[in-house]
């Protein structure tokens, strides 16, 4: 006979499992407890890291088939738990792998949908649907709510027209205080004829498909899932919920990737992403919210209103047809309700370090402190912006996002079994418009020397550079109008391939051999000058320079680099004035990133090393052909790099390392004479990971 | 599967008012009543311990209302159905049956009594009276001993009838065809047989209501393809009540008895402690969920009777905040 379960038993669930009587046994996915990295579970090939996943199901042309079966199996908890539960799964899928919740269905307007259900638990089972009408079924045995699978095998369709486009919840309709409690409850959504980008059939429901999010709420009782466990008795009229969830996952495994080697029977994470409302970016995100629970949960957006677009698969419309949506910060969902919100996030005051900046300064880094030294600051108020933090201190920020946490106002949800800041939570990110952003963190110069400024120059579009000469040397002794090799004190900063072009007094010589050392071999009266003696000590000054800056904390797996460059080229090696360009064409600038596979570091060492692409990349980069003439104005161009980034970003030593070079070099006629080379800008954007 | 039984109302014996009052505890009501100019309704009300039966064998004390003189007829879990119509002057003349000591404020939120006190100490009577002005449904109650009249049973349905007859509203979006009162609410037996030093913190309710019945003894709600069907439903429980149902929507039009400007469709709804809901269901010609019908119930998943002890929900054939519409 199964034991009383204890009142009140300690944090961690005992592992034992207990075969049940007559023989039966609970078909427990054991092998579901091994963590394999990286695996994708369930999904489907192709599913999104971050936004609601959709399980395929098979269409046969009006006809849209999904099969489900029950089956026991384990979640964990983030404060070390494990919880015993039941659930949906594709059967036939990666083997029938469990997954808590049931898998998402997503089917269109105007389909008939057919749910075949294969019962492995050891009592009848069987879904209702919520908001569809016209249910019918084939097989099963008539139970209390509907028609049921029989324990140990037993199977039933279900069939129903999908008329109305909407969120939607499924879940047992069988000894439905146990089992629903126990888990048995997933989402469905019918998309609309008007198309996947709509919510309903209504224009105002359109939405980014990329911003597609669903928040699947429940409440966990862990005692009665021991108690089931175990084969214990339970007071089903004390429930004591101890975890709260959102698609399966407690807060912070809520912000983990859909798939999460970390969560293999977890495989729906509850992140939500969204960049600035914008013209570039005027649709809004869509979350569909489902209450699977038992209590009524008070959801709080922080960050932003959300428009609540619409309750149980049905738009909120005024009598008359006009959209009668609702904005919320706290919006309470009800046990067994769906709802469906638009988010929108507008930056309402453009903040900005260089146009519009806060009217007070940040407080001093060294007066902040953050709970357990870790935070999800950047360090900087500026959205897209990373600044100082105190030292020890572990941010999880990226580029300088933004992170809101959207929770459960009931506070004792907001927990895992009472440790704070967990259970029903999850975070909105709010990335900087276009995607993360960042300036040049430090410059090497290759090829040539400072004339003024460092890198922070570079990191806003303002009136302060990053000032870059030629190289200069000297001729340890004088020079005839007609010798073809002469010395010079040093080679250092100069081109290391030959054919760069240098000048002495009024003349430019061709460098054809000898580059790297100290001898070069010399073709004189170059580009429209004249061969001329010059006299010891003449100061020998390059035509050229290569610099680069290098960014920092790129994440692995961050994709659509945008490189932009924006600077001058002045006519003078010294002073603070800019003077234009007069006789000979102004200097030529390439600009090219560094692909680090192979060689490392190795591969972007000198100027003239391999790994330099120059930009746009060959396969689809956009961007101004290059090189490109620029004089004294600032010329600004910007080169997108399409799709994965990786090879572009350094891993081992130089984790996280993007490095951009900066080529000028002016080696046409008549008589081009030395300038500088003024960096502005050098910003890099893309979407992290 | 369980033997679908059918609800008998009990209906007590009445001592007619003044003037006619419909009693209703449960089941079918033809609307169409017609429309009848403002008159002044007169009923007598006493609250006083009795008993009622949750299911099938238990039985517990209660504190309830009945119409007529106390001692003449048996309170009832819930309280009589009051009726009256938009505009009528009603007066309530109410006797306190009740233990010495229990002080009853009568009250009917949504609603304002004319000038009067509204307290009346036990064993004396006092009237209360009100002008009908705006249709609705609404949950009338005993305050008073701290909330622990009304968790004994003290409390109600009263319907004031627009005057639009088939309306519940005054307005063609709340047309119905047929109305069915839905009073929920919740007991904790251990309290209701120590009503007066149960200590409140503990209170654990094991029994959960519809019209002050639990499943298989809940009353069927009688309703067939295309009806419109009124569901008025009235939360005279202590805790926000979810209630879904299976197999149609249901347009809710008012809450606490206040017209929507905007009515909306759901398949479940909350309603919160002491508030009323109007929601329009129109029943399709489709297939049932359910051999019994289409489901309405308590999606807090209060679907027990009773202690629970076993590993399992009992009963397992279904109990608590459950019934069914069928034709």
């Amino acid at each position: 006979m199964s034991e009383q379960a204890t009142a009140r038993r300690g944090k961690k669930s005992t592992m034992t499992h207990k075969m049940w009587r007559l023989g039966t046994v609970l078909a427990l996915t054991a092998g579901s407890l091994i963590a394999v990295a990286g695996h994708g579970s369930a999904l489907p090939l192709g599913a999104p890291k971050v936004g609601m996943v959709c399980t395929p199901g098979t269409v046969n042309g009006t006809a849209h088939t999904f099969n489900l079966e029950t089956k026991t199996g384990y979640i964990e908890t983030p404060d070390g738990n494990s919880v015993f539960m039941w659930s949906y799964d594709n059967p036939g899928v990666d083997n029938g792998h469990f997954q808590s919740p049931g898998p998402v269905l997503c089917a269109t307007e105007g389909q008939t949908i057919e749910v075949n259900l294969t019962n492995h638990l050891a009592e009848p089972t069987s879904v209702v649907f919520p908001g569809q009408q016209d249910v019918t079924w084939t097989g099963g045995t008539a139970g209390l709510l509907t028609t049921e699978a029989a324990a140990n095998g037993g199977t039933v369709t279900y069939r129903f027209t999908a008329t109305n486009a909407g969120t939607y919840l499924y879940e047992s309709g069988s000894d439905v205080a146990k089992q629903v409690e126990m888990g048995l409850y997933g989402a469905l959504v019918i998309r609309p004829s008007l198309g996947a980008n709509f919510a309903y059939g209504a224009s105002t429901t359109q939405f980014d498909p990329s911003r597609e999010y669903l928040a699947l709420l429940a409440d966990i009782d862990p005692f009665l899932h021991h108690a089931v466990e175990i084969g214990a008795t339970y007071d089903f009229n004390s429930r004591d919920n101890r975890y709260f969830t959102i698609n399966g996952r407690s807060f912070p495994d809520t912000i983990q990737d859909n798939g999460s080697g970390l969560l293999p029977n977890q495989p729906y994470g509850a992140l939500v992403r969204i960049q600035p409302n914008s013209p570039s970016n005027p649709q809004p995100g869509l979350i569909r919210m489902v209450n699977a629970g038992v209590d009524n949960h008070p959801f709080h957006p922080h960050g932003n209103h959300t428009t609540q677009i619409a309750q149980d698969g049905r738009l909120m419309t005024a009598p008359g047809g006009a959209p009668a949506f609702t904005e919320h910060f706290g919006e309470t969902i009800g046990a067994g309700q769906t709802e469906d919100f638009l988010l929108r996030w507008d930056d309402q005051d453009h903040w900005d370090p260089g146009t519009n900046p806060l009217p007070v300064p940040p407080p001093n880094y060294r007066d902040v402190t953050f709970k357990d030294s870790n935070t999800w600051y950047s360090g900087s108020p500026y959205l897209g912006y990373k600044g100082t933090l105190p030292a020890g201190t572990t941010t999880q920020n990226i580029c300088g996002e933004w992170y809101f946490p959207w929770h459960s106002h009931a506070l004792n949800e907001f927990t895992n079994f009472d440790e704070g800041f967990g259970g029903m939570g999850t975070l909105l990110r709010v990335d900087p418009p276009g995607g993360c952003f960042t300036a040049a963190a430090s410059t090497a110069i290759l090829s040539g020397v400072l004339k003024s400024g460092s890198a922070s120059a570079l990191a806003v579009d303002d009136t302060n550079y990053y000032q870059v000469n030629p190289r200069t040397t000297t001729r340890p002794t004088a020079t005839t109008a007609g010798q073809t090799t002469i010395t010079v004190a040093s080679t250092a900063g100069f081109p290391t391939t030959p054919g760069y072009y240098i000048r002495i007094d009024n003349e430019v010589l061709q460098v054809t051999a000898g580059q790297g050392t100290t001898t070069w071999t010399v073709a004189r009266g170059q580009l429209g000058t004249a061969a001329a003696s010059h006299l010891s000590g003449a100061t020998i000054t390059g035509l050229a320079n290569d610099w680069y800056g290098s960014f920092s904390g790129v994440r692995a797996g961050s994709t659509n680099l945008k490189v932009t460059y924006k600077g001058k080229n002045c006519q003078a090696t010294s002073g603070t004035t800019c003077p234009t360009f007069t006789g000979a064409a102004a200097p030529q600038q390439t600009v090219k990133i560094c692909n680090w596979t192979a060689l490392g570091a190795a591969n972007c060492a000198t100027a003239a090393s391999p790994g330099w692409v120059t930009l746009p990349t060959p396969g689809g980069g956009l961007g101004p052909a290059q090189p490109q003439t620029v004089g004294s104005t600032d010329v600004s161009s910007t080169w997108t790099l399409p799709g994965s980034a990786s090879q572009y970003i350094g891993t081992g030593a130089y984790n996280g390392q993007v490095r951009v070079l900066i080529h000028t070099q002016r080696w046409t006629g008549p008589s081009p004479t030395p300038f500088s080379t003024w960096g502005n800008l050098l910003a890099l954007v893309y979407d992290a990971p | 599967m369980s033997k679908f039984a059918a609800m008998k109302p009990r209906l007590p014996r009445l001592t007619r008012a003044l003037v006619v009052l419909v009693m209703i505890t449960a089941g079918l009501v033809a609307a169409g009543s017609t429309a009848s100019s403002a008159a002044p309704v007169t009923i007598d009300l006493c609250a006083e311990p009795g008993n009622a039966a949750l299911v099938s064998s238990v039985s517990v004390p209660i504190w309830g209302f009945h119409t007529g003189a106390c001692g003449s007829a048996a309170p009832t879990l819930p309280g009589p159905q009051l009726e009256a119509h938009e505009g009528d002057t009603v007066t309530l003349n109410i006797t306190n049956g009740l233990p010495a000591g229990h002080t009853l404020t009568f009250e009917i939120p949504g609603i304002s009594f004319d000038a009067g006190p509204t307290d009346i100490a036990a064993g004396l009577s006092g009237s209360v009276s009100f002008t009908a002005s705006a249709p609705g449904t609404y949950l009338y109650q005993a305050g008073g001993s701290e909330g622990r009249q009304a968790a004994m049973g003290l409390s109600g349905a009263l319907l004031v009838r627009s005057a639009t007859a088939g309306q519940a509203y005054d307005d063609p979006a709340t047309a119905y065809d047929t109305e069915a009162t839905v009073v929920l609410g919740a007991v904790d037996p251990n309290f209701n047989a120590a009503p007066d030093t149960y200590d409140m913190y503990i209170y654990q309710a094991t029994y959960w209501l519809i019209n002050g019945k639990a499943y298989p003894d809940t009353p069927v709600i009688t309703a067939a393809a295309p009806q419109r069907l009124l569901l008025r439903y009235v939360n005279a429980g202590f805790d926000n009540t979810s209630m879904a149902l299976l197999g149609m929507h249901e347009h809710v039009v008012a809450r606490d008895a206040h017209l929507r400007t905007n009515p909306f469709d759901a398949a479940a709804e909350t309603i919160p402690a002491g508030g009323t809901e109007d929601a329009i269901a129109t029943v399709p010609s489709s297939t049932a969920p359910s051999v019994h019908g289409f489901p309405l119930y308590n999606r807090n998943l209060h679907l027990t009777n009773g202690p629970q002890t076993s590993a399992d929900p009992a009963p397992a054939t279904g109990g608590g905040m459950l019934t069914f519409i069928h034709p």
